[in-house]
């Protein structure tokens, strides 16, 4: 497989992409946009172009014994025209298949083990010191992700399912876990690793071309192991910096003298769970929603975040994502429609 | 094939004596290896069509983005089961079927050298299979996958009984493939025809034998995490509780120690059917028998030091990562003698392509593109991106299907004429191949792809615009026409059962023994046990190998009870007439009683599965207690000289058995320790939480050591004949023995902490605590013996009972030693 045609075929998707917004419409490790993303995509299309070598060759080589003999399919007389001392000495000749055949095999292996160790040492080589720390929490079935810049570290805030990544600067990451083992995976820009309780991983991302991919739990974790994505965007050190003061600011919701009836609603019904900063909402059992507007998906990949989205996913989660914690929550129609326009707020 | 006349009354005495009784009797009670061999065939192909419909519903549910015919707990259970199903319940019983039926015919033997174990590991086979299948009506499916990562799997995240029946089923199975193993293992080492040194044994039987010895070593890694897990979901306990001083990776650790070792035993007989079937269907020998041959065992060796390949993302230092890499390269060594062997035999061949030759063709390709992508998992920074992804799913299943299913299919059309005594249908048996292999990979091949693209495994959907829905749906028609391919495959067995063509004894030509007997073979298989000169019997004029020919009608009659030959462990010369039991309903009664007792465990009713497991063991004391028709009986001549009649000591299989029995336990043992160490190397509260005085446990150690010395006295004693030392020796060690246990529960009700206190206090409690058990045991066997003894059972020609008795009681000592060093003397070094 040629990595011109994943590419093309991730162009393909891109055009059907539904949900992502500037998505590239892949999530193909091969066409990697991360720095250590890019060290194992190199290791993995030589692997993948090596393995291809050798099963044509052998395939080959099993074509050429099975046509060696042809017309003599069906010939069973020739068993007593060959001789016993002949034959002994096809079974010496045919050694020189094993003979060959494990110098090749062990000149391939040696290849790639030191294609391993030559990319191993590259990714695992510690970079300078983190200027950015994530600190990422796996939850069933979602992302907590702490952010903190190690030159302020007063713009440290929490999001849920949503990573930025300044183009060119290594960013250390931590994983946690709260509950059972995920997998922590952003295919384009760095291998998985996992989340484990009572550990805490770490590793490297560092992202090398602006835009927005998919990122995963790769552990199986439960029900709803298929719907716990991230949006990953990576973005130049300016705009992410800008985003980080941003973030790390409360929401612009307009001031007012009385909050307005979605915020009561919200606190009221939703804050046991979830936290808006400003607000009376303090929850942490289920995501941090401060900025909600302006995220891209609803439930860690299972809604596009769209108003009339918000409105299913408040009424009724578990209709939407089967697994999901958060209760069907039993709102009026008015209720809900001051949530959602309260939480629109929220960007 | 020279035939000698041999007198029709023998064949008739022959007959009477190994025929099975027909009837639901005869059903019950058989212990014929060929009738069990069919069994668990039929029965692990069943559940091979079993866990296809599972996967036909899984591809159907992911053929495009976002579709809902099945839920997501749905999913999750079918994949779990599909994944139990295959790899338990199909992939290793399926290769035991082959084993089962074709090792005493290809080795020359009358049986196995345990009939009954045999029905003993089928019975409980198809037990575990009954029980993970109850979990369907009950709604509670295994649904944590095949490999069931804590903490997933703990009673906090999976309350229901769902994980309950995945480890009682695997503990069953354990306990089936154990018995099975050392069977095996034992009718290798002593009961082939003489001649059939090692060097001449058909590669399946390196493959079984290979597989059996990694069973008694793999198994216990498996068995200990799933009492583990038992216990922390049942009782309590931290072994996986991060939060009391387990961790979650001692069972990734101990799963895959069992895990990978498990791959290559479910693949090596399969490979041996591929290097024993393309020799015959080529008419020429294989090439580089002996390579392939230690490749076989290189193999298995290897498997067990490359584990962690299975955890590269766990966050494991990168020293080890390094080395586990090189080491997961280096098996593909042994891999590729094989291929190559088999490529230079259909080179010399004159190769004709029925149907079975036509699956091993597909077979050698199939498995060629799943080492290669195998190769490709080990380069670890890859490995990164590849795990966990369908490029794994992919890979598995070229592994497992390509060199699992296709050579079993292989082997089914090949041996399906010695099966039944006709051949299966060439024509539907192309189509069967076309299908299965086209499918297989359209079915299979753009995982790969899909995997690339970055599709997780193990989710019951997925999002669209991803480029992954074009590759979902082919996989999906592919999996559809696999699927007819087996359809047709049942199809073809079915009607040829009966409208087959009349075979005959050798309708491939073949070399090896199984071939020189009719097709169906009789009960007894052999008329005369065949008197073995070279690896081809068979193929003795063509070759001309100068090593003298095959007797097939020796004078070795044997026909006065069930006897076959006993022969040494590597030459195969003569050593003994064994006698075999007869039918018996013991097997079916124990196997009854164990899944009783699995039930008890599950419903927690600790008195059902108390009173079933005394009934097993009372079951036991009759199985062992001696019977008259395989008692010792004088010298027989033969033309290999003077034999002794149903051999005792080292001549006999007992030994062989206790010291298999043996070696599993040490290794159980050994993994319970290798947890101890584990959880204390990465301990972050003090270890041990509280330290064990030492005064009690050492007068404990001296008490066992002497009662040890006793049985040494007593065994001795018999040697010369001695009964009265006999009987004083054996009373005092169990004397020795129960006050052993007496003062383990003293110091018990003196420990401050207790078992649920932390993982410490798990360990301590569960490691002691088996070994107590053991001592228990190994106390029964004791008394057993003495009871024997006073009934004047032992003499100093016979004895074995008492060496076999000892001999597990010195094992159970040794243990204490090992669990005494670790336990009670390492914390105060630390100290």
């Amino acid at each position: 497989m040629r990595p011109s045609a994943l590419r093309r075929s991730g162009a393909i998707a891109c055009a059907s992409c539904t949900w992502l917004n500037a998505c590239n419409g892949t999530s193909s490790y091969l066409d990697a946009t991360g720095a250590s993303g890019a060290h194992e995509a190199r290791l993995g299309i030589w692997l993948t172009v090596t393995a291809c070598i050798v099963v044509a060759l052998i395939a080959i080589a099993l074509v050429a014994a099975m046509m060696r003999h042809r017309a003599a399919i069906g010939d069973r007389g020739d068993e007593a025209r060959a001789a016993g001392a002949s034959m002994r000495n096809e079974i010496r000749g045919g050694l020189r298949w094993i003979y060959i055949g494990l110098s090749g095999t062990l000149i391939v292996l040696g290849l790639t083990f030191a294609g391993t160790m030559v990319t191993f040492g590259a990714v695992t080589h510690p970079p300078r010191s983190a200027a950015v720390i994530m600190d990422v929490t796996g939850h069933q079935w979602w992302w907590e992700i702490r952010y903190t810049d190690v030159a302020h570290p007063e713009r440290s805030f929490i999001t849920a399912n949503e990573v930025h990544l300044p183009i060119g600067v290594p960013v250390r990451v931590m994983l946690h876990s709260a509950d059972v083992i995920h997998s922590f995976w952003l295919p384009q820009i760095a291998g998985k690793t996992d989340v484990i309780p009572g550990q805490t991983n770490e590793m490297w991302v560092e992202a090398r071309v602006p835009g927005t991919t998919r990122g995963m739990c790769a552990e199986y974790c439960g029900l709803e192991h298929a719907v716990m994505a991230l949006v990953v965007t990576a973005q130049p050190r300016a705009d992410f910096d800008a985003w980080m003061r941003d973030r790390a600011a409360n929401a612009s919701v307009p001031v007012a003298p009385v909050p307005s009836q979605g915020a009561v609603v919200f606190a009221a019904s939703c804050g046991g769970c979830h936290a808006v900063e400003g607000s009376r909402a303090l929850g942490r059992a289920g995501p941090e929603l401060t900025h909600i507007a302006s995220r891209a998906t609803i439930g860690a990949g299972a809604l596009e975040n769209t108003p009339a989205n918000m409105r299913r996913w408040i009424a009724n989660a578990p209709s939407e994502k089967e697994g999901v914690r958060m209760p069907e929550m039993h709102l009026t129609g008015g209720q809900l429609d001051a949530v959602v326009a309260y939480l629109q707020q929220l960007r | 094939m020279a035939t000698l006349a041999i007198d029709s009354a023998a064949v008739e005495q022959l007959r009477q004596t190994w025929e099975t009784t027909p009837g639901w009797r005869g059903v019950l009670s058989t212990v014929d290896h060929k009738r069990i061999g069919i069994r668990y065939l039929v029965t692990s192909i069943a559940f091979l069509i079993i866990g296809g419909i599972e996967a036909l519903v899984m591809r159907a549910q992911l053929t495009t983005s976002g579709e809902h015919l099945v839920s997501a707990n749905a999913y999750d259970q079918l994949f779990s089961l599909h994944g139990v199903t295959m790899i338990f319940l199909y992939a290793a019983p399926v290769l035991s079927g082959f084993s089962n039926y074709l090792w005493p015919l290809m080795l020359g033997s009358r049986d196995m050298a345990y009939p009954r174990l045999n029905a003993l590991s089928y019975w409980l086979f198809l037990a575990a299979g009954i029980f993970l299948y109850t979990s369907i009506p009950l709604g509670a499916v295994p649904n944590a996958g095949w490999f069931d990562y804590v903490p997933y799997a703990a009673r906090a995240y999976n309350p229901g009984l769902n994980i309950d029946f995945y480890a009682l089923t695997l503990l069953l199975l354990a306990v089936s493939t154990t018995v099975g193993s050392v069977n095996f293992i034992t009718t290798l080492f002593k009961t082939r025809a003489p001649g059939m040194s090692l060097n001449r044994l058909p590669i399946i039987v390196w493959g079984t034998l290979t597989a059996s010895v990694s069973n008694l070593f793999a198994l216990p890694a498996l068995s200990a995490a799933l009492v583990m897990l038992f216990l922390d979901r049942r009782y309590g306990t931290h072994f996986f509780d991060a939060s009391a001083g387990g961790h979650p990776l001692l069972w990734q650790h101990l799963f895959w120690m069992f895990g990978h070792p498990w791959v290559y035993i479910i693949v090596l007989p399969a490979m041996g059917i591929v290097s024993d079937a393309l020799p015959t269907f080529c008419r020429r020998p294989l090439v580089g028998y002996t390579f392939v041959a230690m490749s076989t065992v290189a193999t298995a060796v290897l498997g067990f030091g490359v584990w962690l390949h299975h955890m590269f993302a766990t966050g494991i230092a990168p020293l080890a990562l390094a080395f586990f890499g090189g080491a997961s390269l280096v098996i593909a060594i042994p891999s590729a003698v094989g291929v190559f062997a088999w490529i230079a035999t259909i080179w010399n061949g004159r190769p004709w392509y029925p149907a079975a030759m036509k699956f091993l063709v597909g077979f050698i390709l199939l498995f060629v593109i799943g080492g290669v992508s195998g190769v490709m998992t080990a380069a670890v920074p890859f490995d990164w991106q590849l795990t966990d992804s369908y490029f794994i799913v992919a890979h598995l299943h070229y592994v497992l299907v390509g060199i699992n299913v296709f050579p079993v299919i292989a082997g089914v059309y090949y041996w399906f004429p010695k099966f039944t005594g006709r051949l299966m249908n060439e024509r539907l048996g192309s189509w069967n191949f076309w299908l299965m292999f086209v499918g297989m990979n359209v079915l299979f091949f753009p995982m790969h792809i899909v995997g690339l693209l970055g599709m997780p495994r193990r989710v019951y959907t997925y999002p669209s615009g991803l480029g992954w829905d074009i590759y979902n749906l082919i996989e999906t028609v592919g999996a559809f026409i696999f699927a007819a391919g087996i359809l047709l495959f049942a199809i073809n067995v079915w009607r040829s059962r009966t409208r087959g063509k009349a075979a005959g004894a050798n309708p491939w030509n073949g070399a090896t023994l199984e071939w020189s007997v009719p097709s169906p073979p009789p009960s007894y298989n052999f008329e005369t046990i065949p008197i073995v000169a070279s690896r081809h019997p068979l193929w003795e004029e063509r070759l001309d190998e100068g090593s003298g020919r095959t007797v097939f009608h020796s004078e070795l009659l044997l026909d006065e009870k069930r006897e076959t030959l006993a022969t040494s462990p590597l030459d195969a010369d003569p050593a003994a007439i064994m006698r075999m039991p007869a039918d018996s309903y013991l097997p079916l009664i124990l196997a009854t009683l164990l899944g009783a007792a699995a039930f008890g465990f599950l419903f927690s009713l600790l008195w059902l599965a108390g009173a079933a497991l005394a009934a097993s063991t009372a079951t036991v004391i009759v199985w062992l207690w001696p019977q008259a028709e395989t008692a010792p009986d004088g010298m027989q001549h033969t033309e290999l000289g003077e034999l002794p009649v149903g051999a005792s000591g080292t001549r006999s299989v007992g030994r062989w058995g206790m010291l298999a029995v043996v070696a599993t336990e040490g290794a159980f043992f050994a993994y319970l320790l290798f947890s101890y160490f584990y959880l204390s190397s990465i301990a972050t509260n003090p270890w041990p939480s509280t330290t064990p005085t030492l005064a009690l446990p050492l007068a404990n150690t001296a008490i066992l050591i002497a009662s040890s010395i006793f049985a040494i006295w007593a065994e001795r004693s018999i040697a010369r004949g001695n009964t009265s030392s006999l009987r004083a020796g054996l009373a005092i060690s169990i004397l020795l023995g129960f006050t052993f246990l007496g003062l383990q529960a003293l110091e018990y009700s003196r420990e401050s902490i207790s078992a649920t206190y932390d993982a410490y206090g798990s360990l301590f409690y569960t490691i002691t605590g088996f070994h107590g058990a053991h001592v228990f045991v190994g106390l029964i066997m004791l008394t057993v013996v003495l009871v024997r003894a006073f009934r004047g059972h032992f003499s100093a020609a016979n004895h074995d009972a008492v060496t076999n008795a000892t001999i597990y009681w010195h094992f159970v000592d040794i243990v204490w030693l090992a669990v005494f060093s670790a336990l009670y003397i390492t914390p105060h070094l630390r100290a």
